[in-house]
């Protein structure tokens, strides 16, 4: 049976705080009017009233459930006119839609975590995520690569991973800067200093299509199976209902088959990277 | 299948009186060619039956160019749409199949769809490029329309196909059962005359079986070739009854306004970052190709492309589809 539910329409959410992340990144925290919650790797469609709408991935906990934060890259249209926004008015939010990090298999593994630019915000949910379920896993590795320290948001994150028991992360830059005194080179040069049992690992890989290329070709080499590597794929997700078909990438809708997909899953589709 | 038969002049005394209670639109031949017109009574004697097909795809009907998609639907009449060839009929199954779907169905595609009659209409004679066979597709419908219009010779002749179809027809004082059942074999020969026609036309087009193989086989040459007349216009697309992809707008007031496009508009696959994976137009060319005959099929029961040549008609650039299957079959 069909239900009447109108898929189109939008909550209203009210934004209450606007946090500075990076001169280009900010932080909004909107409290939507209905009740809203999501599973970590999926996406919402948030939109600026009267503007334009786009689809994002929380950086909030999914355990919060009366609060969301999308952590937002001024890159285009509708991104410039969410910086303009301040605390007090109402956003649009649909979703959430497709299919997050599927966490029940990572029980009883190492997880491990390659990040990239804005990439980190999605993975900021799933660390939250993996906080909630660290009993069930043997350990949680974050790599992270920005372009410049300056680039790098959530510098207060690094620091608690590393003191939070089973977790360990590293940054690294592609350009150092005066202050900088810690990896120079992009995320990937960030395994080699790792220790992690890949037989019973799963790697998470977020960022930049570069990044996500070059990312999984070295986690391969380090021996992952196809099926060992999830993919958090980013493309123009419009509607979020499998229809409008912006986002397809070979058979799949990435707004309803992904965002979250395995290597395995997606190595024959053509132009995965671009 | 069950029959039904009225005199013609029944069968437009009977449309008449339904224009009371329904909004009826009907394939009619003008001086432009033919297409699908509302019918007001002075129309019904001109209403085109049997004859392959109106020139817009019968999608327009279910998915407007632009609609507000947050705003209350106004209950309109109900509809009958009469004289859609089985090509169009076979599209909307892909519709239903997108906008219908379990988990997120579209409210104002589904309320259109159950507000409207489908009369088929056995197609008689074909086109230059209908080639609907070569992807398992008959001239005539037996499955998805609720019902299907034959007229022979004054007498008309509606097939039951859907319980929609048979209460729609319990309805009608003046339907009356087939008795002479030697029409049958009549319509059948009519129905094998218009598949022989088409399986003539169409020889050596490689059928469905052999579509998506080969154009996911295809080498990069041939759509660069093909693609160098194509001018990104988005007609084949407009035109298709199975490309449905569109764009949401946003207006004041969280308002969202579905608008139809087409993947081979520029900017389709751009995201704010700027990637494109279609940027380039013999990709977009391509991906045209490959949603029908390969994605699609892979993805859905019903068939993306169903022959009804509309494509090569509207191409500007005298695309023809149907040349580059020929070719790649070589």
């Amino acid at each position: 049976m069909l239900n009447d539910k109108n898929i189109y329409k939008p909550i209203r959410a009210k934004l209450t705080n606007v946090i500075d992340e990076s001169p280009l990144i900010k932080t909004f925290v909107l409290v939507p009017e209905d009740k809203f919650s999501f599973k970590t790797g999926q996406f919402i469609e948030l939109s600026v009233d009267g503007i334009g709408e786009a689809p994002f991935t929380p950086s909030s906990s999914p355990l919060v459930t009366e609060k969301i934060e999308v952590t937002v890259m001024k890159t285009g249209y509708v991104t410039e006119y969410m910086h303009m926004l301040k605390p007090g008015v109402y956003m649009g939010i649909r979703g959430p839609y497709g299919r997050g990090y599927p966490l029940e298999s990572f029980f009883g593994k190492e997880v491990l975590i390659l990040g990239g630019g804005c990439g980190l915000a999605p993975i900021r949910s799933l660390l939250y995520a993996l906080e909630g379920i660290k009993d069930k896993l043997v350990k949680v590795i974050l790599c992270y690569g920005s372009k410049t320290p300056a680039d790098c948001i959530y510098k207060p994150l690094f620091d608690r991973l590393n003191s939070t028991e089973k977790f360990e992360a590293h940054r690294t830059v592609d350009k150092a800067d005066e202050d900088w005194n810690g990896s120079v080179g992009v995320a990937t040069t960030l395994l080699n200093k790792i220790k992690i049992n890949i037989e019973n690992s799963v790697a998470v890989v977020c960022g930049p299509p570069i990044m996500m290329k070059f990312g999984t070709i070295r986690l391969l080499e380090l021996g992952y199976k196809e099926n060992q590597i999830y993919l958090s794929m980013e493309k123009n997700m419009s509607c979020g209902l499998g229809k409008c078909g912006h986002c397809m990438m070979g058979e799949f809708f990435v707004c309803k088959d992904g965002p979250v997909f395995t290597y395995a899953e997606l190595k024959n589709t053509p132009d995965i990277w671009k | 299948m069950q029959y039904n038969s009225f005199t013609k002049e029944e069968w437009d005394k009977t449309l008449e009186h339904l224009l009371l209670s329904y909004t009826i639109f009907a394939s009619i031949e003008n001086e432009f060619g033919q297409d699908y017109e509302l019918i007001r009574p002075s129309d019904i004697a001109r209403i085109s039956y049997n004859k392959p097909k109106p020139a817009t795809s019968l999608k327009s009907f279910f998915l407007p160019v632009k609609e507000n998609v947050t705003s209350e639907r106004v209950d309109e009449k109900p509809r009958i749409i009469l004289g859609i060839p089985n090509c169009d009929i076979e599209g909307l199954s892909l519709l239903d199949e997108i906008y219908l779907d379990n988990e997120y169905n579209d409210i104002f595609y589904r309320k259109r769809r159950e507000d409207t009659l489908l009369i088929s209409s056995d197609c008689i004679g074909i086109q230059e490029h209908c080639h609907c066979l070569s992807y398992n597709i008959k001239p005539y419908s037996n499955k998805n329309a609720d019902l299907a219009v034959i007229n022979l010779d004054g007498t008309i002749v509606l097939r039951i196909i859907t319980g929609k179809g048979e209460d729609f027809i319990k309805k009608i004082p003046a339907a009356r059962s087939l008795e002479d059942k030697s029409v049958i074999s009549v319509i059948e020969k009519e129905q094998l005359a218009t598949e022989t026609l088409l399986a003539t036309s169409n020889k050596g087009l490689p059928d469905y079986k052999k579509t998506g193989k080969l154009v996911s086989e295809a080498k990069a040459e041939i759509w660069e070739k093909y693609s160098t007349r194509c001018v990104s216009c988005g007609a084949c697309t407009t035109i298709c009854p199975t490309c449905t992809c569109f764009l949401l707008l946003d207006k004041p007031g969280f308002e969202k306004v579905k608008q139809m496009d087409a993947c081979q508009y520029p900017g389709f696959e751009r995201v704010a970052g700027g990637e494109d994976a279609l940027f380039e137009l013999h990709n977009r060319f391509k991906n045209r190709y490959m949603c029908k005959y390969v994605w699609k099929p892979g993805k859905f029961n019903s068939f993306a492309c169903t022959g009804c040549g509309r494509c090569i008609e509207a191409c500007i650039g005298k695309i023809n589809k149907n040349e580059i299957f020929m070719e790649l079959a070589k």
